[in-house]
C-alpha cells in the first residue's frame, strides 16, 4: 500500500500542471529574468571602489584590527581593492558626505563605533556590511582575550598562558583575514543572493506539493480524502508515502534549477557540495513540514492554500533579500527576529554563511534554525492529523 | 437473515442542530436498503457516521458483528463507498483512478487487473479509458465515480444519491450496475431523494425527515401506511360544483380536488372505481380532455406522513 500510494501520488503531482509551473517552471523563469536585469548592473557595479572616509582620530589610530582592516581592503596595489578612504577630521569627512563626494564615513569613539551614511544604496549597504563584520570580529576577539584570561585566573594559573591566548588571538585573526578577503570586489556579487533566495523559494515551494498530495488524504479537506480514509489503509501510511512521493517531486524541482543556474546562468556556489546538499535537503523539509501544517491546520479551498504559501513564501525571500541585499541588511539589524524565524532567511544566510565564511558557525545556525523550524512544523501537523474521525466533512 | 449493520441510538449534533436523532435500524445480508429523505434530511451524516469518518454524540455501530471504529480496517475492507460528491484524482486517467482506488484494497497487481477491467465493463467505460476526468461528461464521471468505490468487490456498499445531475442514459446504467452488484452478493445502502429510484432497486425502504426515522418497510408496507389505494387524475374543462359533489358520493372516494380544470380524486381501497368514475361521467356526459389512474408513491406517503412533498 505504501509504494502503491506512492507511485500514483508521484503520477498525480507530476501531471498536475499548476503544481510543477510553480514548483518547476517559476523559478527556473524568476531566474532568467534576474539574470537578464541584473547581469548588467553587475558588471559595471564591480568596476567601483566605494569612497568613503574615516575620521582620524586617537580611536582609530589605537585600535590595531580596523586600522590594519581597512588599509588592506582600500590597498590600491590589491586588484579587489573595495575601499578608496579619505582619513580626515570629523568636520571634512561629514562636508564630504553632505556633498556626495564620499559614501559615508566611519568614526571611532570612545563608547562605540558607527558608520554614517546619507543615502539607501548598494555601495551604503557594502559599506556598512563589511565594517559591521569588522566591528564583531574585534569584539570577538576581546571577548575572547578577555575571558581566557579570566578563565585562566579562576582556575588559579599563574602565571597565565599567553601564548595559549595569543593563539587563539591569532586562529580568529587568520579566519577574518579570509573572511575580509572573500568580501572582496571579486566576490561581492550583488545578485548572489537573488540566487540564494530562488532556491529557498523553490524548497518552500515544497509546501505547495506537500498540501496537495496530504489534503486527497484527508477525510475533512477533500472528497479523495472522505474516500481514501474509508479504506483499510493506515493513516500514516497515506501520509509517510504521499510526502515522500511530494519530497521526491520537490528535490527533482530544485535540482533542475540548480542546473539550470549553474550550466546556464554560470552562478558560482563554491566548492562545498555537501553542506550545499544537506542546506537543501533540510530546506525542503521545512517547506514540505510547512505545507503539512497548512493543509492540517486550515479548512478552506486548495487555492487558498495555494495563495497563502505562495504568499508566506514570496515575503520570505523578499525580507532575505530577493529584492536586493539592502533589505536583508536592513531587516538583519533592525528586526534581527523576523529574519531569525524566516525559513526563507534560514536557507538563504546558510547559503551566503557557505559561500562568504570559512567559518562554520553561521551555516551550521541557520541549518539548526531548519531542523527546529521543521521539528515545531512536524510536532504540530501531528498534533492535528492525530483526528481520525471529525465533527463535520 | 444475518445481520450486516446495527445502528443503534445514532444521534449526531451540530452545536444545538440534531442532524440525527435517536436513529435505530439494521441492514440485513443481501438486500438493498433505501434511505430515502430530502435534502438536508441527515441521510449523508448517518453514512459518514456509519463509517466512521464523522464523530456522533451518541449511539453504537456494529457492521459484520464488529463495532464500527477508526481502526477498523478488515471491516473497512469489506466496504465499498461512493459519495454524492465526485472523489477522484484529476491527473489521473478513468483506468489509473480506478487502480487507484481499487489498490487500496486489492494488493496482488494481476487480480487487481481483472478487477478494474471488471468494473470498467460494469459502469460502461470501456471507451474512456485513457480519458481524464475532465474530458467526461457528468454522467460518465459518476459513473466513474462508481467504479471507483466498487472495483475491489465489497460485500457491503454504501451508494449515496450516485445519480445526482445524471443524464437518463447514465442513470440506467448506473441503476442496472447496482442491480449486478446486488445479484453478485452484495449488501447495499443507497440513499437519494429520487423516489422512483427507491421504487426500483429497494427491497427496504427508510424514510427519514430532520434525522429521525418517519417510517420504514418494503414498498407496499409504506403505501399502505397511507390509506391510499388508487388516485385518478381527469382532465376536464369547467366542471360545475353540483357534480364534484357527486363524485364525492362515489364509492371509496377519499378526497376530490379540482383546479386549474384538472380533477383529482384519491380512493381509500375497494375495486372498480376508475370504471365507477367512468360510468358517471358518461351517464352525465362529462367531456374529458384525459383521464389515467396511478397508485399511490412514496411521495404520498412522505406528503402523508409530514405534510410536505419530498423534494420540497
Amino acid at each position: 500500500m505504501f509504494f502503491h500510494n506512492f507511485k500514483y501520488t508521484l503520477k498525480s503531482l507530476f501531471k498536475n500542471k499548476s503544481l510543477i509551473f510553480w514548483a518547476y517552471a517559476f523559478p527556473i523563469i524568476l531566474c532568467t529574468f534576474f539574470n537578464l536585469a541584473f547581469s548588467n548592473i553587475e558588471n559595471s557595479e564591480k568596476l567601483n571602489i566605494i569612497d568613503i572616509g574615516i575620521v582620524e582620530n586617537k580611536y582609530f589610530q589605537e585600535d590595531t584590527v580596523i586600522k590594519e582592516t581597512f588599509t588592506k581592503l582600500s590597498d590600491k596595489n590589491n586588484k579587489d581593492q573595495l575601499f578608496n578612504i579619505t582619513y580626515t577630521s570629523l568636520e571634512e569627512v561629514a562636508s564630504l558626505l553632505n556633498n556626495d563626494k564620499i559614501t559615508g564615513y566611519l568614526i571611532l569613539t570612545e563608547d562605540s563605533n558607527k558608520v554614517v551614511i546619507k543615502n539607501n544604496g548598494i555601495n551604503e549597504t557594502i559599506l556598512k556590511y563589511v565594517t559591521e563584520e569588522i566591528f564583531q570580529t574585534k569584539e570577538l576577539i576581546t571577548n575572547l582575550a578577555t575571558n581566557t584570561i579570566k578563565e585562566e585566573i579562576q582556575n588559579g594559573n599563574y602565571p597565565i598562558d599567553y601564548e595559549k591566548i595569543y593563539q587563539g588571538v591569532f586562529d580568529i585573526i587568520q579566519n577574518q583575514e579570509v573572511k575580509i578577503n572573500d568580501i572582496s570586489n571579486k566576490n561581492l556579487s550583488y545578485t548572489m543572493i537573488e540566487y540564494y533566495t530562488l532556491i529557498a523559494m523553490s524548497c518552500l515551494y515544497g509546501a505547495l506539493l506537500a498540501f496537495t498530495a496530504i489534503n486527497r488524504t484527508l477525510a475533512n479537506m477533500s472528497h479523495t480524502g472522505k474516500r481514501v480514509s474509508a479504506s483499510p489503509v493506515k493513516k500514516w501510511k497515506l501520509i509517510l508515502s504521499s510526502l515522500l512521493a511530494s519530497y521526491v517531486v520537490q528535490l527533482i524541482g530544485i535540482t533542475l534549477l540548480l542546473l539550470y543556474t549553474i550550466f546556464v546562468i554560470h552562478v558560482d556556489y563554491g566548492t562545498q557540495i555537501l553542506p550545499i546538499i544537506s542546506l537543501i535537503l533540510l530546506g525542503s523539509a521545512a517547506g514540505l513540514s510547512l505545507g503539512v501544517v497548512i493543509s492540517t491546520a486550515f479548512k478552506i479551498s486548495e487555492n487558498s492554500k495555494t495563495g497563502i504559501v505562495i504568499g508566506f513564501t514570496m515575503l520570505g525571500v523578499f525580507l532575505s533579500g530577493m529584492m536586493g541585499i539592502t533589505m536583508k541588511y536592513i531587516i538583519d539589524v533592525n528586526i534581527p527576529i523576523v529574519n531569525i524565524l524566516n525559513p526563507a532567511n534560514m536557507i538563504t544566510d546558510g547559503f551566503y554563511a557557505l559561500y562568504y565564511y570559512t567559518n562554520t558557525d553561521r551555516y551550521f545556525f541557520n541549518i539548526i534554525s531548519l531542523a527546529i523550524f521543521s521539528f515545531i512544523m512536524i510536532i504540530i501537523s501531528s498534533f492535528l492529523l492525530r483526528r481520525q474521525k471529525y465533527d463535520s466533512i | 437473515m444475518e445481520k450486516i449493520i446495527e445502528v443503534m441510538n445514532l444521534t449526531k449534533k451540530y452545536k444545538d442542530l440534531k442532524a440525527i436523532d435517536h436513529l435505530s435500524f439494521d441492514v440485513y445480508k443481501g438486500e438493498i436498503l433505501g434511505l430515502l429523505g430530502p435534502n438536508g434530511s441527515g441521510k449523508s451524516t448517518t453514512i459518514n457516521c456509519i463509517l466512521s469518518l464523522l464523530k456522533f454524540n451518541e449511539g453504537n455501530i456494529t457492521i459484520f458483528g464488529k463495532e464500527m471504529t477508526p481502526d477498523s480496517y478488515e471491516t473497512k475492507s469489506k466496504i465499498g463507498v461512493v459519495f454524492q460528491e465526485v472523489a477522484v484524482l484529476e491527473e489521473l486517467t478513468v483506468y489509473e483512478n480506478i487502480d487507484y482506488f481499487c489498490g487500496l484494497y486489492i494488493k496482488d497487481k494481476t487480480a487487481r487487473k481483472n478487477y478494474v477491467n471488471e468494473a470498467i465493463h460494469l459502469v460502461g467505460l470501456e471507451d474512456f479509458k485513457k480519458f481524464k476526468p475532465k474530458q467526461l461528461s457528468g454522467g460518465l464521471l459518476r459513473r466513474l465515480n462508481i467504479a471507483c468505490g466498487v472495483a475491489h468487490k465489497p460485500s457491503l456498499i454504501f451508494l449515496d444519491e450516485p445519480t445526482v445531475a445524471v443524464d437518463p442514459q447514465s442513470r440506467n446504467n448506473i441503476l442496472d450496475g447496482i442491480k449486478t452488484l446486488r445479484d453478485q452478493g452484495a449488501t447495499i445502502v443507497y440513499t437519494t431523494h429520487y423516489m422512483e429510484e427507491v421504487e426500483i432497486l429497494c427491497d427496504r425502504i427508510i424514510i427519514i425527515d430532520k434525522g429521525n426515522i418517519i417510517a420504514q418497510g418494503t414498498k407496499q408496507e409504506l403505501k399502505d401506511l397511507t390509506g391510499i389505494e388508487e388516485k385518478v387524475t381527469v382532465e376536464i374543462d369547467n366542471l360545475e360544483p353540483n357534480k364534484i359533489e357527486d363524485i364525492k358520493k362515489l364509492d371509496n372516494v377519499k378526497e376530490v380536488n379540482y383546479n386549474n380544470n384538472t380533477l383529482l380524486i384519491t380512493y381509500k381501497n375497494g375495486k372498480s372505481n376508475f370504471g365507477n368514475l367512468l360510468h358517471y361521467l358518461n351517464k352525465e356526459n362529462l367531456v374529458y380532455n384525459k383521464i389515467y389512474s396511478e397508485r399511490p408513491t412514496l411521495n404520498d406517503v412522505f406528503l402523508e406522513l409530514t405534510g410536505k412533498e419530498l423534494r420540497d
